[in-house]
């Protein structure tokens, strides 16, 4: 039996495994593997962690039900906390400490969560494989020439070099999955609105949802069950009443359907993995259909990317050096917020602001953001047809995880790692992502799609399939 | 020269309770430098704004209350500039195009004229329902001269209601009734103090005959309005009287010097980057009106047809209309027995003078007597107890002291015998007034006064009476 976040609850509960020993084990992971790996932005003091173990403790004793006491938990940077600096990545805001915790932030401590440290990410979560950090690239464990995806690369890695059991990372255009496919790991991007956006740090509003990261489908299903609810701090949130589902009735109950082009283009190495794993699926007894096709892929990405630069370029007006602790100089208002600009927004920040701010230009938005919003709502109806009678399955990224600096010296090709991975947020529904199995050591990652709160069946039908693969709790170097 | 007016009004809804998206407070004015803040109206990354129900519901009613066309749904906008004090650098507004949907797509300003004693209308273009921003404040009190400015964002996010009109707006003096008027239901309704320093401001566009349309910024009182209306009319008649040409430009109003001065000429409309804020999905307007409209609410209009269908005058009631504690009173005095034209009387006119001459507020509700004793001292009149000039003379003075206590009657007198005695001991004023010193009757009837204090005696009969006795001499 492996060792997951569900048996450790458990012997922690029973008080066969002490929490400060367990805590202060991942403590010692990190100092040993965060050097080469820097999945960590910044990193609890041993105080404030003893003292939060203390606090669990008399928790316990004084018999409050909490559902993850102990458990090791690790949070993007772009997540608010007023206890750790929140960067978001990036230069300009180096130092900044919230005055407040984001919603999640509340839920996993209220529920005895130790949160160890905040992870790495694309300044801003804008990129794919963790290298636009201003805190420097994170590798990735399985192997360290390779980026392990973006742009929650940080709570990826975090993971697959055991430092911590559960992980919230925030998913825009896949920036969970992409990464969990690239690290053996698993990430659900949650259905729009059922995760409080309250603290999250905005890159594109409409998109995008603080999204769970584990190393097994259960273990998702923990954090899922946490972090999930109606926030009345989000007017996006909505109030839904998800029901679980018992992965044991599975076989007869779900279909899923294969879009040729959800797979087709992908590298060969990756198409031969799913292809294997879904035979195997199928074998179990799950209806596989091949026939579907979903033409308007190929409207997604620049769909996807005008909505997403034009919300940027939005939030990321206010960052000019007079709220938060980076300033640059200058002699009136207008030059202090350009030299703050200038000289601590990366090179990938500016570029999409300037073609934020293009979309959204007298003259160019109704070719650029109004036909883009257009485009969404046709690819979301389709999506939402299709999702009605079958869960899609598809590759998570079309190629294995690059080689450190190969991707992001052409941002076309960086743009098109996140082909199948955008359709979700446009179409604002759940998708999941979990290993489907290896290809020359290197993690290869299959996507789940379903249709609103279905995120309950992704749960049922990935926990069945990592039963029959056994491809959970997978830590590099063990 | 003929000329077209149109104006933008930026109401605060300062009696909202709550700034727009967060539960800080609207009525910022109270609060030590940035204490009135949180992280939602600091715009802080992560806080999201969640539309406020009372705000919104104000601003419909608003809306309902000058016949607007409410839609649906509301949509808000952000407008992107660079400022201080804007904290997100965008504003969150309703603007139309670019998917903004405003509370209120077209309407009539249907406002009273006091002067003429009539209605009038003026076309309403939309209102739309935005965030203020924080207020800049420099060291040495201006921009240029001041090393360091000083933010203050206790304002940020304070809702405002813009109410746009069309350019048709007669005169100067039309303007100002016309934005008293739309103060005045924006306090009845409960959305408005508007007497709190900075609680609205005016920008006006003017253009005369063939000129392009100019725009006059920061009015900041109705009286400035009229008079900067009135500079800029002149200003541009001259120029085009004098063979010059009005440039499309936008001037600022320097209500110390009574002039505007030229702020920047329009040369390319501003880029504001317009588009649907994400954080705040479409709202439905139906629910909020139904709950906003169960409260009964009162527009100056509805109350003044109440209190001239009890005879009294127009004029009048209009003077009890703009001071809301007095016709609130009027209304709920005669709902208990009170005399109607009694009542008008003593509170538009004579209470309110003695309000005002003392120096006390009279938009303060305390301020004025209950609706009990009102009933009381009307129907010393009615039944001729006393006279309305006893009751002005020697009762209302009293009041003021103490508005709420058991008033203690003074005592009528017979005058007849006390002016006798006054003529007999005033030989020289006697003299003096028959041979034709007007001002020895006053004080003759002075004197009389004197005699009978502390009881209810009315001056004017006192004159004629002296006059009359005079007469004979």
């Amino acid at each position: 039996m492996k060792e997951t976040a569900v048996t450790i609850i458990e012997n922690l509960r029973n008080g066969s495994v002490d929490i400060e020993d367990y805590v202060f084990k991942k403590i010692d992971i990190i100092r040993k593997k965060d050097i080469v790996i820097n999945a960590y932005i910044s990193i609890d003091s041993e105080d404030f962690i003893l003292e939060r173990i203390n606090e669990i403790k008399r928790n316990m004793v004084s018999g409050i039900n909490m559902k993850i006491p102990g458990i090791v938990v690790s949070i993007k940077d772009n997540i608010s906390t007023n206890f750790l600096p929140t960067t978001a990545g990036s230069k300009i805001l180096e130092n900044y400490v919230p005055p407040y915790n984001a919603t999640v932030v509340e839920k996993i401590l209220k529920e005895g969560g130790i949160i160890i440290g905040k992870t790495n990410l694309d300044e801003f979560a804008m990129g794919s494989t963790t290298e636009f950090s201003a805190y420097g690239l994170t590798r990735n464990p399985w192997d360290i020439t390779r980026v392990p995806g973006g742009s929650s690369g940080g709570s990826a890695a975090s993971l697959a070099y055991g430092s911590c059991d559960l992980s919230l990372g925030s998913d825009t255009g896949g920036s969970v999955r992409l990464p969990a496919s690239y690290t053996a790991t698993v990430g659900l991007k949650p259905t729009y609105g059922t995760v409080s956006r309250y603290g999250l740090i905005p890159y594109a509003n409409s998109l995008e949802q603080i999204s769970p990261m584990a190393r097994s489908v259960k273990d998702l299903a923990l954090i899922w069950d946490v972090i999930k609810g109606y926030d009345e701090k989000d007017a996006t949130s909505v109030n839904y009443d998800f029901k679980t589902i018992n992965n044991k009735t599975i076989n007869n109950k779900f279909k899923i359907c294969v879009p040729n082009e959800f797979i087709e283009d992908s590298e060969q190495p990756i198409k031969s993995t799913i292809y294997k794993l879904l035979e195997k699926i199928e074998n179990e007894g799950i209806d596989i259909e091949y026939e579907g096709r979903f033409e308007k892929l190929k409207y997604a990405l620049p769909t996807y990317y005008t909505i997403a630069f034009a919300e940027a370029a939005s939030n990321l007006a206010r960052y000019d050096g007079k709220l938060y602790p980076v300033s640059s100089e200058g002699f009136s208002y207008k030059e202090m917020s350009e030299n703050t600009r200038r000289h601590n927004f990366g090179l990938e920040v500016k570029k999409r602001i300037l073609m934020g701010v293009l979309a959204l230009s007298e003259g160019f938005i109704n070719d650029y953001y109004i036909a883009a919003t257009k485009g969404r709502r046709i690819i979301r109806d389709e999506i939402l047809n299709m999702t009605k009678h079958c869960i899609i399955a598809s590759s998570v990224s079309p190629i294995l995880p690059p080689k450190i600096g190969e991707r992001i010296k052409d941002p076309l090709k960086l743009y098109a790692m996140d082909i199948y991975t955008v359709v979700a947020n446009l179409a604002g529904v759940p998708a999941l992502a979990m290993p489907a199995g290896f290809y020359n050591n290197l993690p290869v990652g299959i996507q789940f799609m379903a249709g609103p709160f279905e995120e309950e069946k992704l749960l049922a039908l990935g926990s069945f399939i990592e039963e029959k693969t056994g491809l959970y709790n997978l830590i590099a170097g063990d | 020269m003929k000329y077209k007016i149109g104006l933008e009004i930026h109401t605060q809804l300062t009696e909202a309770g709550t700034k727009l998206f967060c539960d800080c407070d609207s009525n910022y004015r109270k609060y030590e430098t940035n204490t009135n803040i949180c992280p939602v109206c600091l715009g802080l990354p992560g806080a999201l704004p969640v539309p406020r129900r009372n705000p919104l519901k104000l601003a419909l009613l608003v809306s309902k209350s000058f016949d607007c066309q409410i839609p649906e749904y509301m949509v808000f906008t952000r407008k992107h500039y660079f400022y201080p004090d804007l904290p997100k650098n965008y504003q969150i507004t309703q603007y139309e195009k670019a998917g903004g949907i405003p509370v209120c797509l077209k309407g009539i300003l249907k406002y009273f004229d006091p002067d003429h004693l009539t209605w009038k209308n003026v076309t309403l273009r939309r209102m739309n329902i935005e965030e203020d921003p924080g207020k800049t404040e420099y060291s040495e009190g201006n921009i240029i001269l001041s090393e360091y400015a000083y933010l203050d964002y206790n304002r940020s996010g304070v809702p405002l209601l813009e109410v746009v009109t069309e350019p048709e707006i007669p005169t100067p003096r039309d303007a100002r009734k016309a934005v008293e008027y739309l103060l005045l239901t924006m306090e009845y309704i409960g959305a408005i103090n508007p007497r709190l320093e900075g609680s609205f401001r005016v920008d006006a566009n003017v253009s005369v005959e063939e000129g392009e349309r100019v725009e006059v910024k920061n009015i900041g009182s109705t009286l400035d309005l009229e008079k900067a209306l009135k500079y800029e009319i002149f200003r541009q008649s001259k120029i085009v009287e004098e063979g010059g040409k009005i440039k499309r430009e936008t001037r600022h109003w320097d209500s110390i010097r009574g002039v505007t001065k030229p702020l920047r000429s329009k040369e390319m409309e501003e880029e504001y980057l317009y588009f649907p804020d994400p954080d705040i999905p479409a709202i439905k307007t139906e629910q909020l009106l139904k709950e906003a409209m169960s409260n009964n609410f009162m527009t100056p209009e509805t109350i003044m047809n109440r209190i001239t269908m009890y005879g009294v005058s127009q004029r009048i009631a209009w003077s009890l209309i703009t001071v809301k504690p007095a016709a609130e009173l009027f209304l709920e005095s005669v709902r208990i027995g009170s005399d109607p034209k009694i009542t008008a009387r003593i509170l538009a006119i004579d209470y309110k003078g003695l309000l005002k001459k003392s120096g006390k507020n009279i938009y303060e509700k305390s301020n004025w007597p209950n609706k009990q004793v009102l009933k009381l001292l009307s129907s010393l009149v009615s039944s001729k107890s006393y006279t309305y000039d006893e009751l002005k003379y020697n009762i209302l003075p009293k009041l003021l002291d103490n508005n709420y206590m058991d008033l203690v009657l003074p005592e009528k007198v017979e005058p007849t015998n006390l002016i006798i005695s006054v003529i007999n001991e005033e030989k020289k004023a006697v003299e003096d007034f028959i041979s034709g010193k007007k001002e020895a009757l006053d004080y003759l009837v002075g004197k009389v006064l004197k005699k009978a204090k502390g009881k209810a005696i009315d001056p004017k009969t006192i004159r004629k009476m002296i006059e009359m006795a005079l007469a004979k001499h």
